[in-house]
Order: C-alpha cells, then structure tokens, then sequence
C-alpha cells in the first residue's frame, strides 16, 4: 500500500514536470486570406521550378570548375546564378507567408527530386545556349502561372499578378537578354578563333 | 611495309596501354600529342589531369555528402518557413534556420569546387539514404514516416540539434576513411580540407543548439510558458544570442 502511494506520488509529480511545448493557437480572422487555392497550389510548384532550376545551374558550375574544363568565367556566372534561383523560391516562399499562406503542408513542398537532367556540355557555348533555354522556359511557366491566377472566374488576384508581372517576369527577360547578348558575343569571338575565343571569353567573366 | 605498319601500331598501342595504367604520365602524353607519328592514334592527354592521392575512392562519399549538405539546406528553409507563417509568427526562429539553412547551401556548392578541384566530379543523383527517408536495416531499404518540419519551438531546437549532429558525424566518416593509413586510401588533403573547413563549423552550431536548447527547456518550466517562448524568440531576433 505504502510503495502503492509513494508510486502515485512519483507519478503525479512527474505529470506535473511535463512541460508545455505547445501552446494555444489563437483564432484569427481569416477573411484577409483570400488567394484562390489553385493559385496557392500552383506557386507552390514553382517554388519546386525554381529550385531545380537552381540546381541545374549548379551542375554547370560543377561542369566548368572540371580540371579538364577549367572554365572559371563560366562556372562563377553558373554558380552565382545557381544561388538566384533559390533566392527567387525563397521570394515566392515570402510573397505566400506575406498573404496568409503556408500555415500547414509546408513539410512536403520541397522533394529529394532536384537532380538536374544535363550535367555535361560541349562547350561554353552550348552551356549558355541551355541556360537561355531553361530561362525561357521558367517565363512561360511564370505566365501560366500569372493566367491561372487572373484567369479566376471568381477572384483575380491583382496584387499577385502585378508582383510576378513587374518583379519576376522583369528579372526573366533582363536575365534572358543578357544571357542572348553573352551568347552572341562568344559565338562571335569562336567563329574562326573556336578554342581562343572562348578562352578569353571566359577571363572576361571572372 | 604492312607487316612494319602492324608492328608499329602494336607497339604504339602497347605503349598506350601502358601508358593508362601508371599513375604519373602526363609528360609521355604531352609528348605523344606532340609527336608527328602518333598524335591522331591516341587523342587528348588523359593523364594531364588533376588527381592524385585517393581522391577516386573518396569522391563518392564526397557527393554524397554535398547533397545532404544541400537537401538539409532546404530541410531548414522549410523549418524556417514554418516559423515565417501568421500563426506561429516566430521571426527569431524563421532568422535561426534560415541562417542554417544558407549555410549549408553554401557549403555545398563549396564542396562541389572542392571535389573538381581534387579532380573528381559531382554527381547529384548519388543521394545518401538518410536524406531519401529510406532506413538500412540489412535486408532492404525502406521508407521511414515522411519527414515532418513543422515543429513547436521547443522539439524544432532539438531536431536542428541533432540535424548538426548527423552531418557533423557524417564529415567525421570520411575523414576516418581519409585518414586511414591503409595505402591507396590515406588522403592528407582532404583530412587537411575536411578539419579546416567543417570541423569547427559544426562545433559552434552544435554549442550554440544545445545551449539554446537547455535555456528554452528551463523557460517552458515556469508557469508562463508562452511568454517565455515569446521572450526567447525576441532575443534569438538578436545576434549576441
Ligand atoms: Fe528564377
Ligand atoms: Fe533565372
């Protein structure tokens, strides 16, 4: 009876010792919430986009920092584009906490599935060439997503369509143009200087 | 004539052979591309590379550890993001990981410079199995709970503790099989690359975590838990903490 009693006391005293980790979730009014949830799904996945993007850079840095490569030019603009790519998921991951979003369901928005598909290139050339396409293809993305959400029968999205119009879609195609330009310029200096060319190319992107 | 043309190309192709298998021949390969006879039998100089020591038995371990390094990068950006949310609204804890979180990314492409550098190559797709949620348990891989980072305060410190501690220990693996005196395996450089760039990093987030840990556990045992959790989060918003 004795051990009984000293065994509820343990026990009550160790109930008492718990701490308490969680803590009252408040109600909050949520009529400010107000982006459509296949808006919210597809940014979700473009946050996914531009991490593999990012990723993809980063195999081309990888790919020129080779010691048989060794294009240092090269890989820096890679790497360094590489690091935008996240910075640009992480803008997206802000503009949703900013409206509201991602208060559940952010454990599974980024997978082990961002292994870049190309990992070896021919040349600077064919590498830059990649790159303008990848580009590209991230602004149609951007504008599918800017129609799904304006297209809302029932809500478009002003603020949002205006930040992904006048932020992102203004970084693609100055990224886009500039990426052309560099393009150009060192398919110029290769035309009769093939390995020259692109030797000194890649010293003017250090 | 025909007979002499063979015998040359045997010869040429012994030499080529040869040449391959030893470990310090960038010079014949150079002189071989020079040579008017030879250059367009053998193309390139495949021994004029940047390898040495045992960098070919240390660069697997080595991709795969610039993966974890980038995967558990965005594992704490998720943890970060979860702190960022209107409800939890935990900026301190939101600035914590996302400090961790570009570190580490950081340190990952650092390690991708560091594995060309030593002559090797990156893989991306050779992904450690600790990061692909799959557990070893000797007979066959298989998916462990999905990963979960949406924690409270209190068991998200932890869980970044032991997240330091498992890539602290991993780092600590290849620099045993670095270290090794066995021949062909021992790499002084990458033990020298390995203390110099992540031993101590480590230590000073490990300390830091465990500290941080230990305080918030003797707050939450006062009887206003939830102001204290408030509190902390303020002075994590400061860098003397
Ligand atoms: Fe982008
Ligand atoms: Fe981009």
């Amino acid at each position: 009876m004795k051990v009984f009693g000293i065994f509820v006391v343990v026990c009550l005293a160790f109930a008492s010792a718990r701490l308490t980790c969680e803590h009252k979730t408040p109600k909050i009014p949520d009529d400010w919430i107000d982006m459509s949830s296949i808006c919210v799904k597809r940014i979700r996945s473009h946050v996914t986009e531009e991490l593999k993007a990012a990723m993809q850079y980063m195999a081309m840095g990888a790919h020129f920092s080779k010691d048989v490569v060794n294009r240092p030019g090269f890989a820096k603009l890679f790497f360094e584009a590489a690091s935008e790519e996240r910075e640009h998921a992480i803008k997206l991951i802000h503009y949703l906490l900013m409206r509201g979003q991602l208060t559940s369901g952010v454990s599974d928005m980024i997978k082990r599935n961002l292994a870049p598909s190309t990992i070896i290139w021919s040349d600077g050339a064919s590498a830059i060439r990649d790159a303008l396409q990848l580009e590209a293809s991230v602004t149609k993305k951007i504008r599918e997503l800017i129609k799904t959400c304006e297209g809302e029968p029932t809500f478009n999205d002003y603020h949002l369509v205006d930040y992904l119009t006048g932020d992102f879609l203004t970084e693609q195609y100055e990224g886009q143009r500039d990426l052309a330009g560099k393009l150009s310029t060192l398919e110029k200096l290769m035309d009769s200087h093939g390995a020259l060319g692109e030797f000194l190319f890649d010293k003017k992107l250090l | 004539m025909v007979l002499g043309i063979m015998k040359t190309v045997i010869l040429l192709l012994t030499f080529a052979a040869l040449a391959l298998c030893a470990d310090d021949f960038c010079y014949k390969d150079t002189q071989r591309a020079c040579s008017p006879t030879s250059s367009k039998l053998v193309t390139g100089v495949p021994n004029c590379n940047a390898k040495y020591g045992a960098i070919d038995k240390l660069q697997s371990s080595l991709q795969k550890y610039t993966n974890e390094l980038l995967y558990r990068s965005f594992d704490f950006l998720l943890m970060s993001t979860f702190y960022g949310n209107y409800i939890k609204n935990r900026p301190g804890f939101e600035k914590l990981y996302r400090t961790y979180s570009d570190s580490l990314w950081n340190d990952g492409i650092e390690l991708i410079k560091y594995i060309e550098t030593r002559g090797g190559t990156m893989d991306f797709s050779n992904i450690p199995n600790n990061i692909l949620n799959l557990e070893n348990d000797g007979s066959e891989s298989k998916p462990s709970p999905k990963p979960n980072w949406e924690l409270n305060e209190y068991t998200s410190l932890a869980k970044a503790l032991d997240l330091e501690k498992e890539l602290a220990e991993d780092i600590f693996k290849i620099h045993l099989d670095a270290d090794s005196l066995k021949p062909g395996q021992h790499d002084a450089e990458v033990v020298h690359h390995i203390e110099e760039e992540f031993v101590s990093k480590h230590r000073d987030a490990i300390r830091k975590l465990s500290g941080y840990t230990y305080d918030l556990g003797k707050l939450l045992d006062t009887p206003d838990a939830s102001l204290a959790v408030y509190m902390f989060d303020e002075f994590l918003q400061n860098d003397k903490y």
